[in-house]
């Protein structure tokens, strides 16, 4: 967790959008790494590289199906990755919530 | 979560593919991303649900204002019969289509089982089978438009009630009771039934699932 309470593994616009977009299916569905990648708009490469940190956390699984000479990588959101989303949210809202009316955060003011 | 205070489309920019986030951007990224992956995996977009009630409402409503004089009853007209046949077979494949479309690359409970699909086609053949068998018995109300929609119904019911699937249980249920309904109301008056029934009820389901995509 960062100074904030925010998973710093979520909390990158490119891995927050995976995994919001994998938290939109019902628990145990899987969503196939084209799906993902259309609905993301990242490069294969791109996308990759984030998947593997959020898989190495354990917030999600991935399977690799062989069918004839196609290859098909699907991926879900683990039962790991939904809860650390649901902390993550939590901690947004309490951080928002803390908020000044100009915006800054209470605990900024008492930093400083 | 909702990010009132921000632009959502520049704060998506702002932030980058890999930059960092204030807790305002993240929240309005995360309520943006959220919504619109509800809306691309929704099988049964409010879109369709609204344009189907009004279809239903035009198409069955035209068959009760060409059946309602009838004296005796003989039902739909010559005329009628491709206005229904047309309406049947362009919602069927509007409705497949949207749903192949929402489930792209999604496996798991978002699609229906061979299973499911089964008992739903076998709910179907037997509400055909049962009002032909109550029809030659003599039963009026067999011939009714409504009273097809209860097995079907009660199929649906029992399937999301397996799945837990209150929104969609409370759909199969308001559809077995404008069949019920539609018993009581004439063979004429069924028409009338059906075409309001139907359209409140898939009026009511588009206001649900868009209210459950904002939330």
């Amino acid at each position: 967790m960062n100074d904030d309470g925010l998973d710093p593994l979520i909390h990158v616009p490119t891995r927050l959008k995976i995994v919001a977009t994998l938290a939109a299916l019902p628990d145990g569905d899987t969503l196939s790494f084209t799906r993902l990648q259309d609905m993301i708009g990242l490069t294969p490469g791109n996308l990759i590289i984030h998947l593997r940190k959020l898989e190495d956390a354990g917030y999600i699984s991935s399977e690799k199906t062989r069918n004839g000479s196609a290859q098909k990588t699907t991926v879900t959101l683990t039962r790991q990755g939904r809860a650390a989303l649901g902390t993550y949210t939590q901690a947004l809202r309490d951080l928002l919530g803390g908020l000044d009316r100009d915006g800054t955060a209470d605990h900024e003011h008492r930093r400083t | 979560m909702r990010g009132d205070t921000v632009n959502h489309t520049s704060d998506t920019t702002a932030a980058g593919n890999g930059g960092t986030l204030g807790p305002e951007q993240a929240a309005a990224l995360l309520d943006q991303t959220t919504q619109q992956a509800r809306r691309k995996f929704q099988p049964s977009p409010p879109w369709l649900l609204v344009t189907r009630a009004v279809m239903v409402l035009a198409a069955l409503g035209a068959i009760w204002l060409s059946v309602r004089g009838q004296h005796p009853y003989r039902g739909p007209t010559a005329a009628d019969i491709p206005v229904l046949v047309a309406f049947i077979v362009v919602n069927f494949a509007a409705t497949v289509a949207v749903r192949r479309h929402a489930t792209a690359g999604v496996s798991g409970r978002s699609r229906f089982s061979r299973g499911e699909i089964t008992v739903l086609v076998l709910a179907i053949v037997a509400a055909v089978v049962a009002m032909a068998g109550l029809g030659a018995a003599g039963v009026d109300f067999a011939t009714y438009p409504t009273s097809v929609l209860v097995i079907p119904g009660l199929a649906w019911t029992v399937l999301m009630a397996a799945r837990a699937n209150w929104r969609e249980l409370a759909t199969g249920l308001a559809i077995v009771v404008i069949g019920i309904v539609g018993a009581f109301a004439g063979p004429a008056g069924a028409w009338a039934v059906a075409a309001v029934g139907l359209c409140v009820m898939l009026l009511g389901s588009a206001a649900a699932i868009a209210w459950q995509q904002r939330a």
